[in-house]
């Protein structure tokens, strides 16, 4: 009896298997015929929209300040969608992969989503998007900028992924470009904690210094909970690099940094860091060490992403009670509002009912042009990639988190 | 848990499950005969006796052998690496070492007097570094010397209090059931001491003021040492003294090494093995909350969710030194340090693999498994087949 009932449930789940295999077949509900699916949005009723983001660790920060992006874009339509309110369904993606793909699993088994915004974190990203996919559900990328998400091998089940964050194949060349002709440095080491993101825009600054005429002297990886660097700092230090390239998050960033001054044979080594440090818990958990470290990231001054994103900066500190806390506020205000334009080109309204085609919803997003967004105009190619990033280095000038703020602390230093 | 080497663990701590290869017939005779024919014949013995288990676990321990002997020969004949790197290793690896070390001996501990693994161990050591968080700033402001045992004093406070206090009301209530709810209590601990420290002090990291008074750099001919890294071995060797102090030359000592030994027989000769436990979870918080402290002031780092990871390695160092004796804890602590900061450098360069400190952690626990073949009660553990409960 045992042996029958296991294997009857064998028989279901390689049925089931087999089924989830198939292409969808297409669904007609009211006026739209959509192979993807419809989800059908009744008068009154709420527009679903997901999230995942990074909302608690070390790297929360990412999260929390795209969240507030959204929450500043939601208020600017009153929370409201043609009479629908607009629901954001916020999951913990904890910048980790399996934190991406248990949030996706959670949204995923909401049928009513109409898309979902997130991740902030790239590993997330690439365990995340191909589960939400498989429910035909896209994703507008508020923060990965890892390459392999819109490259051309990534696969069909990143079909349904647009980002408007930027992508690190720019990134890497720009800081590349900025070590070899600004610093001067001609040899240079890398280190990254393994993760899709570090490890991918580590790949883009090798091959970009290297084109440049530079060499790479030690190419180095770490955990990403490591807490005692010295060891791999005492090895890549025996190659004297005058520049070390490292794409960290705030925790490993901040014990690089701080062991770094630890290593004498590293006293004279540029270090370079990314991104995902520039924010305030950077500077809580690295200290005084913070004070001079370069990073690459986008150039989110108010004068040079224009008066609209001046106005977003005082409502964010009005709302909040702060200035933004990472880079990734705009991109998640960026990130609703191009969703909405891309439901209000793929929705079809009748009696006060959202009937919203899966395939068409992915189709208009990917044809986004020209959107007038807050970090630029916005274009997404057939691949998913929309922004149009200006880069800038940036250096700390103080360690007090109070004191963070885009321009002063950290300061430019690229011009 | 046996305070150096127990009579119970045997002397030499293994008595072989069959005779000797070879055995006393061949004794006398193999010296007549030849050493070539006297081999041949132990082998063919060996050979005779052994199951194809042991054929395989020998090929496991000669290829291990072979594999880390050629990695050492290879990195060394590499000569990437001065003789100032190789001591700066050694210092790295004494100083997470020495953490390694305090965490592991309340694993052990608790181990010893009640054959239970304390899975939430890990976060008591992370209480202790967020207890003294709470005081760092203003002791840290006086700049004095005292202010920071003050600093190292209050985390061990903290840490003793709730790891005294979770014994109590979480693990008592089960420890004469026999089953598995003490083990699945502790891993539930474990996440509500994790989450109480989120809600109290967020989920980003937190820091320490920088203490001026350790910040320096000693010389020591081609090494230069971080101060705080001398004072952080200094002062976890000098808690491990204590602790040694206490169990081996005090009454409560006496009475843990008794409890540990025969809990029954100890209460039949007036031991309260109640509050010998209780103490014994207090003085096993008492290092962690050291450990915690002198975590922060080496790595300046902490975060609610770091106690899991590092109290793994804590585990792993009692299991490595053989979970119940306390020197073994100890040792094992600083071995798995040492390994960890030599490994990758003197087993795995070699090979010209590339990036091979992201295989850390694969040698350390790697190290935890070879030890194990070899000898798998630790290093200074008991003999697994003796029953003591």
């Amino acid at each position: 009896m045992a042996a029958h009932t296991s294997l009857k449930s064998i028989a279901t789940a390689l049925a089931v298997t087999m089924f989830a295999a198939l292409p969808a077949s297409a669904e007609t509900k009211g006026p739209v015929t959509d192979e993807n699916g419809v989800v059908v949005v009744p008068a009154g009723e709420p527009l679903q929209i997901g999230s995942f983001l990074s909302l608690t660790g070390a790297d929360a920060a990412l999260g929390i300040d795209a969240r507030r992006g959204v929450e500043i874009a939601l208020e600017k339509i009153s929370g409201t969608y043609k009479g629908h309110p607009v629901e954001i369904v916020y999951e913990d993606e904890t910048c980790s992969p399996e934190g991406g793909q248990t949030a996706a699993t959670r949204l995923a088994s909401n049928p009513e989503l109409v898309a979902v915004l997130g991740p902030s974190c790239s590993g997330a990203g690439r365990a995340g998007v191909p589960i939400l996919w498989q429910h035909k559900v896209p994703v507008v990328g508020v923060g990965p900028t890892s390459p392999t998400l819109t490259a051309p091998t990534r696969g069909p089940t990143f079909d349904g992924f647009v980002r408007v964050s930027f992508n690190d194949n720019a990134t890497g060349k720009f800081a590349a470009d900025y070590a070899f002709k600004t610093l001067g440095a001609k040899t240079a080491a890398t280190l990254h904690d393994g993760s899709v993101y570090g490890e991918q825009v580590v790949r883009t600054f090798e091959a970009a210094f290297k084109a440049a005429g530079g060499e790479i002297v030690a190419s180095e990886a770490v955990g990403a909970a490591d807490t005692d660097l010295r060891p791999v700092l005492t090895r890549i230090g025996t190659k004297k690099p005058a520049l070390l390239f490292a794409p960290l998050y705030v925790s490993t960033g901040a014990y690089l940094v701080r062991q770094m001054g630890e290593i004498a044979s590293l006293k004279d080594t540029e270090l370079l860091a990314t991104d995902p440090i520039l924010a305030p818990a950077f500077l809580t958990a690295a200290g005084k060490a913070a004070i001079g470290v370069k990073v690459v990231g986008i150039d989110f001054r108010p004068e040079t992403l224009g008066p609209a994103y001046q106005t977003f900066v005082e409502t964010y500190k009005t709302k909040f009670g702060e200035p933004p806390i990472s880079s990734f506020h705009a991109y998640g205000y960026d990130a609703l509002g191009l969703l909405l334009a891309a439901v209000d080109k793929a929705a079809v309204e009748k009696d006060g009912t959202l009937y919203i085609g899966k395939k068409a919803l992915n189709d208009a997003l990917h044809a986004t042009a020209g959107y007038d967004g807050l970090t630029g105009k916005l274009s997404c190619s057939a691949l998913g990639d929309c922004a149009s990033p200006v880069y800038a280095v940036w250096e700390f000038t103080s360690e007090q988190p109070d004191s963070y703020a885009l321009g002063t602390n950290p300061k430019r230093v690229d011009k | 848990m046996t305070p150096g080497a127990s009579p119970a663990a045997g002397g030499s701590g293994e008595i072989p499950d069959r005779p000797a290869a070879g055995g006393r017939e061949h004794g006398a005779g193999e010296a007549g005969a030849g050493i070539g024919v006297g081999i041949g014949a132990a082998l063919a013995d060996w050979r005779r006796r052994s199951t194809w288990v042991d054929m395989v676990m020998l090929a496991l321990r000669v290829s291990l052998l072979v594999l880390v002997s050629a990695g050492l020969l290879l990195s060394l004949a590499h000569n990437e690496y001065s003789a100032g790197d190789w001591l700066s290793f050694a210092v790295f690896g004494l100083t997470l070492g020495s953490i390694y070390a305090l965490i592991s001996l309340g694993y052990t501990m608790v181990y010893g007097v009640l054959r239970m693994i304390n899975f939430a161990h890990g976060d008591v050591f992370m209480a202790g570094a967020f207890g003294a968080l709470i005081v760092a700033d203003p002791l840290i402001a006086t700049g004095s010397l005292l202010a920071v045992l003050l600093l190292i004093a209050v985390g061990a406070a903290t840490s003793a209090a709730i790891a005294a206090l979770v014994e109590r009301v979480a693990y008592r209530p089960f420890r004469h059931r026999g089953t598995l709810a003490p083990l699945i209590c502790a891993i539930g601990v474990s996440f509500v001491l994790q989450y109480t420290a989120r809600g109290l002090f967020g989920t980003g990291s937190r820091a320490y003021d920088d203490i001026p008074l350790l910040d320096g750099v000693v010389t020591l001919g081609p090494l230069q040492v971080p101060l705080v890294q001398i004072f952080v071995i200094l002062a976890a060797l000098l808690a491990m003294g204590a602790l040694h102090l206490l169990v081996q030359h005090t009454r409560l000592g006496a009475s843990m090494r008794a409890v540990a030994e025969d809990r029954e027989t100890a209460a039949l000769m007036g031991i309260n093995a109640d509050r010998v436990v209780t103490l014994t979870f207090l003085i096993g918080g008492v290092m962690a909350g050291t450990a915690g402290v002198l975590y922060a002031l080496v790595f300046k780092q902490i975060h609610a969710f770091m106690g899991f990871a590092i109290g793994i390695k804590g585990f792993a160092a009692a299991v490595l030194g053989g979970i119940g004796n306390i020197p073994g804890a100890m040792v094992g602590g600083f071995v798995l340090g040492l390994a960890e900061s030599f490994g990758p450098a003197a087993l795995l360069s070699g090979f010209g693999i590339p990036a091979p400190y992201q295989l850390k952690d694969a040698i350390a626990y790697g190290l935890l498994v070879i030890i194990l073949i070899f000898r798998p009660q630790g290093i200074f553990g008991e003999r697994l087949a003796v029953k003591r409960m």
